[in-house]
């Protein structure tokens, strides 16, 4: 394994009786990038992050973390901070109780007071779980995966339930860890998020990789787009286009020199183009084309 | 193991509905049966069959009844994949939630046999009703995580956990009441049997004590059984 390799996935296969949930993913996460493991509903994210995470065996193939059997708990979890996708905190217990507890067992120091501090619940610290909004619960699960400063955290759904103002806190904070160095795995149904903070995206499909790379490798695979209507005596457009939803479409893979062409001939031809919109590929059309196909 | 079985207790003392089915029920039942016990006294295993009937009713009732409702509860919530995202290893998990269940129970027979030695007559044989007793929790725990395995809630739990607690308690009863000197090979055999006629001998002596040793083997059985049953049905989270 390479040195800088935190996650190694090799062949990974998981089956549940005849559902083949999980078939031959390989894919390696580098130390210190924030991995996004995105994909449709049933495409096998959480039976891959489960079996990465140590809950659950595989059904063949080889998964090391940090250079560690997964399952290998006393070895490997005082090193990483999981926030699973559903809270797991016992009702009867306050905020600081049970990240005092959790975050005890985790094989890490720190301290309570601090994390609540960081996540923004020092004032619910007494308050028992049961009586913590979702979005709070959320928070107190982020705290958990992040008490100790690990160099390792899964962050699966975490921004779900959360305000906009509670998102961006809870990003702050991961740009922090980030730069003191923690790897980040996250999966997330809210593609923006991806798009803006992961290095590399992995996108699944049917338990399957259908894609791999950066936000830029992967959005360059799709062209990007230059909408607009036009007056019914507008000349003949210098470029192909066809019509969407009552607009002017012109798919493209060179969209600086196309608009450029476009503008240019507007001008020349003394030419509106009304509801101007052009943009490259973006994550969700990306996505969108891997449930398509 | 220690942190989580302290969160446990904490959480059992503040959850009143756990707390008053885990004490104040199997307790109130014994003080009860105590204040009826010439009735009890007419019995052929006399004094000896309080003992049974107690220690069986309260580790069913008090202790194997809260560990499977504890278990199901702690799973439904995630609580118990939460405690495996840890550097806690599955054993000292289970220990660390079964622990205080168990503690309560071993309490609670302790304090209701007390008052019984205390009201009636001392046991013959202390060392003997303890082995008994230990081998009784160690039947019921494995039984519970079992149990837990198949009880898909808390309040599934208070199904699934009727044929152990009533089955043992009827063993119990049917033992005290009528002694082992008819199908005594059947009434040990069955889950509890060997133990509470253990109990009874414990309490009332005058059996000699290869012929009480003789009464582990079907419990450590049934231990055996419990664990095997544990292994094959307990799970750590729902069933999706």
């Amino acid at each position: 394994m390479n040195s800088e390799t935190v996650i190694d996935v090799e062949r990974l296969n998981v089956s549940y009786d005849d559902f083949h949930a999980v078939k031959d993913l390989t894919f390696n996460v580098r130390r210190g990038e924030l991995y996004a493991l995105l994909g449709t509903n049933g495409a096998g994210k959480t039976s891959t992050l489960e079996v990465i995470e140590g809950h659950r065996a595989s059904t063949s193939g080889k998964v090391s973390i940090l250079g560690e059997d997964p399952r290998n708990r006393k070895a490997v979890r005082p090193r990483m901070g999981i926030m699973l996708q559903e809270s797991g905190f016992s009702a009867d217990l306050s905020a600081m109780e049970t990240l005092t507890l959790i975050g005890g067992l985790t094989g890490r120091e720190d301290q309570p007071s601090r994390v609540l501090d960081v996540v923004g619940l020092t004032t619910k610290s007494e308050t028992r779980v049961s009586a913590l909004s979702g979005g709070e619960k959320r928070r107190l699960d982020f705290a958990t995966a992040i008490y100790g400063s690990p160099e390792l955290i899964f962050l699966d759904e975490p921004t779900t339930g959360l305000d906009v103002a509670s998102r961006d806190d809870l990003w702050e904070v991961v740009d922090r860890l980030r730069e003191d160095g923690a790897t980040i795995v996250l999966t997330t149904h809210y593609l923006e998020e991806a798009q803006q903070r992961a290095d590399r995206i992995g996108l699944m499909h049917e338990g399957t990789f259908r894609m791999q790379g950066t936000v830029t490798e992967l959005t360059q695979t799709l062209p990007g787009h230059i909408s607009f209507t036009l007056s019914e005596d507008a000349p003949v457009l210098p470029l192909e286009s066809s019509t969407s939803g009552g607009k002017l479409l012109i798919e493209t893979h060179g969209l600086q020199q196309d608009l450029y062409t476009l503008l240019s001939w507007a001008e020349a031809n003394r030419t509106e183009l009304r509801d101007l919109d052009a943009g490259p590929t973006r994550l969700d059309d990306v996505f969108r084309s891997i449930t398509r196909n | 193991m220690l942190t989580i079985a302290r969160s446990e207790l904490q959480q059992i003392v503040r959850n009143r509905m756990v707390f008053f089915s885990a004490t104040v029920i199997p307790v109130g039942l014994s003080l009860l049966f105590i204040a009826q016990r010439e009735t009890f006294s007419q019995v052929p295993t006399g004094m000896g069959f309080l003992a049974g009937a107690f220690m069986m009713i309260l580790i069913s009732m008090g202790l194997y009844s809260t560990a499977v409702t504890t278990l199901a509860a702690r799973r439904q919530t995630l609580f118990l994949k939460r405690l495996r995202s840890t550097a806690v290893s599955d054993v000292a998990a289970l220990a660390g939630i079964l622990g205080p269940p168990a503690l309560i129970g071993i309490i609670q027979v302790t304090a209701v046999l007390t008052v019984l030695a205390v009201l009636t007559e001392a046991p013959a044989a202390i060392p003997l009703l303890i082995v008994s007793g230990l081998s009784l929790v160690l039947m019921m725990l494995g039984l519970a995580l079992a149990t837990a395995g198949i009880t898909t809630s808390p309040e599934h739990a208070q199904v699934t956990t009727l044929p152990v607690t009533m089955g043992t308690s009827a063993v119990a009863f049917w033992i005290g009441f009528t002694g082992t000197e008819e199908l005594g090979m059947l009434k040990r055999a069955l889950p509890g049997g060997a133990a509470t006629e253990l109990t009874i001998n414990a309490w009332n002596g005058g059996v000699e004590l290869a012929d009480n040793l003789l009464l582990l083997p079907p419990t450590l059985a049934w231990i055996v059984i419990g664990v095997l049953l544990a292994k094959r049905f307990f799970r750590w989270e729902p069933r999706r």
